[in-house]
């Protein structure tokens, strides 16, 4: 299983930078929700404490192994969904929770991973240096299944983060022009077709709004005013810890868990802001550095979706709450309240850290 | 592994994509720190104000009213707990729905809600809006068990005005209603829509000086609306009290006295120009205008045709009628037209410029000099000396008497009535005077008006042989008194008419029902024709309109007066029938109360 030298090899400093975001992520936590009951912060802690459990565990199984079985995996994940989407009880209006006598999981999370061992599986022997009709199908398919069962919940939040993968396999595999110029066309079509039928009222609400947040402050540009008062109102060095009235008085809406982003603006100002995002950058470029590290082309994609889920998530939430994107209910890895979220992030880092630490062995 | 890989496939494709998407990344990073740079430090200032803005809510805390008493310290008007429901529409997330709920816990209607609120639309949406007062207990919980549902509602606590006695001296008084625009803008204090201000009254009058200063919290808020903490707090200051000169029991009495009666009673201190009592009838409870939300009651009243809204004693104008007399005979010995043992003879009737002129006494009074006039007021007599006054004279000294302007006792709203000359009728009517006139305005009738105060304030200078009043409610008000200037008539001629008024009430004249054992009373009665004696002899006797307004103005003792009573009841017959009697029940309280 894990020799010393594969110990040695273990990226210790990614696991730092990894250990040092959920930290933050704690501590934010903990300011935004101490007053609530329910101790968010602690149990944040025991996930995390889970999760890092779990990257471990996930470093002993060499990923190739992994990545052999995936199909496996990945259709019991399938099941899973399904029987969620049929047999779920609804929480926060939808059902995407498994509830469990002691804590609720989400699957949607976890089957991301999922998703892109068994691209890494597929693309593993595909040596063509542009997508084939064929194989896109395959991963559109791959992505389109849980995207469709998850968007069915509905949890169109956690449905988008599947989409970076799939771009992440476009843009790894490589696409000719004729086939970027198709997709284009194909994406706008699904967007009309998307926004016409398969929107909810609430969704298209919160995209107009974000064209012009100022015409129903009360409504559905609500969040978003009071997540941008909260970080302008920050200014320069923030209010203090604990100290925002924004998130104290509650009137930042998700403050733990879609607009914790909002509670560091808020009360650590552009200095905590700038902060966070140094660190998450040495973060991301480690995560994308580690496509070099690989030997193989599953290392490769595996690496590289990961990389690309974790930035695209993370853009995606930071520009929501500055109102530069509808709110579209994606957290902030690593940082934002939730057990799952954190768990599939770090198992996913998990597989990074494993392509990256079997470099030189050759088995 | 399942099948043989090639170990050193050449990956670098991949790592350039990698490189490239890192770049990309990079750059998203330095986008979205320049954009937090435009919002944290360039917008931060827009920002911080809108947080300051969320978390802050202003808390006013009215001060309590100042308390009016009467001169023995009885309290009239106080102040008493009471609750109110404001909403604050900045809490509410779906307002239209918000009214219907509150509608129906707060068991209004919903129009009226609606209208209320409109009323105030432009207010800032976080400044609460009173919906509804004097709730409930039961009302004040209801809201407060529903408040995590209801967070648009707070309630709010302050004094409420009581007047303990209803009705008594609510002419005096006056009431509260919420301020008008237009107040606002006048009072250039720190005055705000939903407060209440004195409309009429004391309350009117002394505003400044009952209101006190309001104190104001500021406290955080959550955005539930709930209180987290107090910034700061300033506590009201207290308005002042206001001790009126009324007499508690004389008040009591001239209203008791006027139940069932439309009219006035003034009493007042010569001496000082304190009022005593001053009466309206019919009145009304004042209590019930301080809701804001039953303007019916208050409507109602404004619409009565015998306006109980009305302070009949500063702003009823009347004919003097034979009060006038007093005014004639001062006049008339002043400019010696007259002297006291001149007599005229009076048969009942006469001619004077062509025209009759009827004395009320039929039968005639036979030869009268000023004092029998006075005592009997024969109109023959007074006829002769108008005619020989002319209406100039008259009116000279009419207004030196203090009639036709105001007498300028604190209380809002008096009018100032009318001595009627040539001048005034080319003005106003653009008639020529005609001689006629003169003799039915010697008798107090025609075109001159007075109010009941104005009848008490010239006998009180009567009683004072030439030294005038302004008569005023205030007690510690001295400093804004103004002195009312002494008369330039002889004192030897008040001496002249007073005489007159003593016989009238002591020796069986028409005062004669005012007549108090052991109490110098002198008066004067008055018996006002409201319409012609052609008219009410074609409308007959049962009609109200035809009786006479019954007037009776007196002081006592004779000497050294101590006190004024002027009575006026409308249409209430002959002077000394009717508001003559009810003088001497107000010098018999007021001798009985200072004998003990």
């Amino acid at each position: 299983m894990i020799d010393r030298n594969q110990l040695r090899n273990i990226d210790w400093g990614l696991i730092g930078l990894l250990i040092l975001n959920a930290a933050i992520g704690i501590a934010f936590i903990y300011s935004s929700s101490h007053y609530l009951p329910g101790n968010y912060a602690l149990k944040q802690f025991f996930w995390f404490l889970a999760a890092l459990a779990g990257l471990f565990v996930l470093l002993s199984i060499n990923y190739r192994v992994l990545v052999a079985y995936s199909l496996y995996f990945y259709t019991v994940a399938i099941i899973i969904l399904a029987s969620v989407l049929l047999f779920g009880r609804l929480t926060a209006g939808t059902k995407s929770w498994i509830v469990l006598p002691f804590f609720q999981i989400q699957p949607s999370e976890i089957t991301k991973i999922l998703v892109i061992l068994v691209l890494a599986h597929i693309f593993s022997s595909y040596t063509k240096s542009s997508l084939s009709l064929g194989h896109g199908l395959l991963s559109i398919l791959v992505v389109g299944v849980p995207i469709l069962l998850v968007g069915l919940q509905p949890d169109l939040g956690t449905a988008l983060t599947y989409l970076p993968i799939l771009l992440a396999v476009f843009v790894v595999v490589g696409l000719k022009k004729r086939t970027v110029i198709v997709l284009v066309i194909l994406a706008l079509l699904l967007g009309v077709l998307g926004w016409s039928v398969f929107l909810k009222q609430y969704q298209k609400e919160r995209i107009t709004t974000l064209l012009s947040p100022g015409k129903d402050p009360l409504g559905a540009g609500y969040q978003t005013i009071q997540s941008k008062i909260a970080i302008g109102s920050g200014g320069f060095l923030g209010k203090g810890f604990k100290k925002g009235t924004q998130s104290q008085l509650r009137f930042l809406p998700a403050r733990h868990t879609d607009f914790i982003f909002s509670v560091i603006g808020e009360e650590f100002g552009f200095v905590g802001v700038v902060g966070t995002f140094l660190l998450y950058f040495l973060f991301l470029a480690r995560l994308f550095q580690s496509v070099s590290k690989a030997r193989d082309r599953e290392g490769v994609f595996i690496t590289y979706m990961v990389s690309v889920m974790i930035a695209f998530q993370f853009f995606v939430n930071v520009s929501m709450t500055i109102g530069l994107f509808p709110i579209a209910g994606v957290p902030l890895p690593l940082i934002s309240y939730g057990g799952s979220s954190l768990i599939a992030n770090f198992l996913a880092i998990s597989l990074v850290i494993n392509v990256r630490m079997r470099r030189f062995v050759n088995v | 592994m399942k099948k043989e890989k090639k170990i050193y496939e050449d990956l670098t494709p991949f790592q350039v994509k990698a490189q490239i998407t890192l770049i990309f990344v990079a750059f998203l990073f330095l986008f979205l720190t320049f954009f937090l740079w435009k919002v944290q430090i360039l917008d931060y200032t827009k920002y911080w104000r809108q947080s300051e803005a969320n978390r802050i809510r202003e808390i006013i805390l009215p001060p309590q009213r100042g308390l009016i008493k009467d001169r023995n310290g009885e309290i009239l008007a106080t102040n008493v707990a009471s609750f109110q429901v404001a909403i604050i529409r900045e809490n509410s997330r779906d307002i239209d729905r918000s009214y219907q709920r509150i509608a129906q816990l707060l068991d209004l209607e919903l129009p009226v809600l609606q209208e209320r609120i409109d009323k105030y639309r432009f207010l800032p949406e976080f400044q609460p809006i009173v919906i509804k007062d004097n709730l409930e207990l039961k009302e004040v919980s209801q809201v407060k068990a529903r408040q995590e549902e209801f967070p648009e509602l707070v309630i709010q606590a302050g004094p409420r005005r009581k007047y303990l006695y209803q009705t008594l001296a609510a002419h005096v008084i006056g009431y509260l209603q919420e301020i008008s625009q237009i107040e606002i803008g006048e009072s250039g204090r720190n005055r705000r829509l939903g407060d209440l201000v004195g409309k009429t009254g004391i309350e009117r009058e002394y505003e400044h000086l009952l209101v006190g200063k309001e104190g104001r919290i500021l406290e955080i808020v959550d955005s539930l609306g709930r209180r987290r903490g107090e910034i700061s707090r300033v506590d009201p200051v207290p308005g002042q009290n206001i001790d009126l000169t009324l007499d508690f029991a004389l008040q009591s009495k001239a209203e008791e006295l006027l139940e069932g009666k439309e009219g006035a009673v003034v009493v007042l201190d010569p001496r000082t120009g304190e009022i005593l009592a001053l009466a309206s009838f019919p009145t009304f409870d004042p209590n019930k205008f301080i809701s804001r939300f039953s303007p019916e009651e208050w409507l109602t009243l404004l619409k009565d045709p015998e306006f109980p809204l009305e302070n009949r004693a500063i702003r009823g104008l009347y004919a003097p009628g034979s009060i006038f007399k007093l005014t004639m005979a001062l006049g008339a010995l002043d400019s010696r037209v007259v002297n006291e043992w001149k007599t005229f003879y009076c048969t009942g009737s006469t001619r004077i410029y062509g025209h009759p002129f009827s004395c009320w006494f039929k039968g005639g009074h036979g030869s009268v000099n000023l004092s029998n006039a006075i005592k009997h007021s024969c109109n023959i007599y007074f006829y002769q000396v108008g005619k020989l006054m002319g209406i100039q004279e008259i009116a000279k000294y009419a207004r030196m008497l203090g009639l036709g302007a105001l007498t300028g006792i604190d209380l809002p709203g008096e009018k100032a009535g009318l001595v009627p000359d040539p001048e005034w009728k080319r003005r106003v009517r653009n008639e020529p005077w005609y001689p006629g006139e003169t003799i039915s305005v010697s008798i107090g009738q025609g075109p001159i008006q007075v109010t009941p105060l104005q009848m008490a304030a010239q006998t009180a200078l009567i009683a004072n042989r030439g030294t005038g009043i302004v008569p005023y409610l205030f007690r510690k008000n001295l400093t804004e008194r103004k002195e009312a200037a002494h008369v330039d008539i002889q004192e030897t001629v008040f001496e002249k008419v007073i005489t007159g008024m003593w016989r009238s009430v002591n020796e069986n004249g028409t005062g004669r029902a005012a007549m108090v054992q052991g109490l110098d009373v002198c008066g004067k009665t008055g018996s006002t024709q409201v319409v012609s004696t052609a008219t009410a002899e074609k409308l007959g006797e049962d009609k109200k309109i035809v009786r006479t307004h019954s007037w009776f103005s007196g002081f006592a003792p004779k000497d050294d007066p101590e006190i004024v009573i002027t009575i006026l009841v409308e249409y209430g017959g002959m002077g000394g029938a009717t508001a003559a009697p009810l003088a001497k029940e107000i010098f018999r309280l007021y001798r009985e109360n200072h004998d003990r």
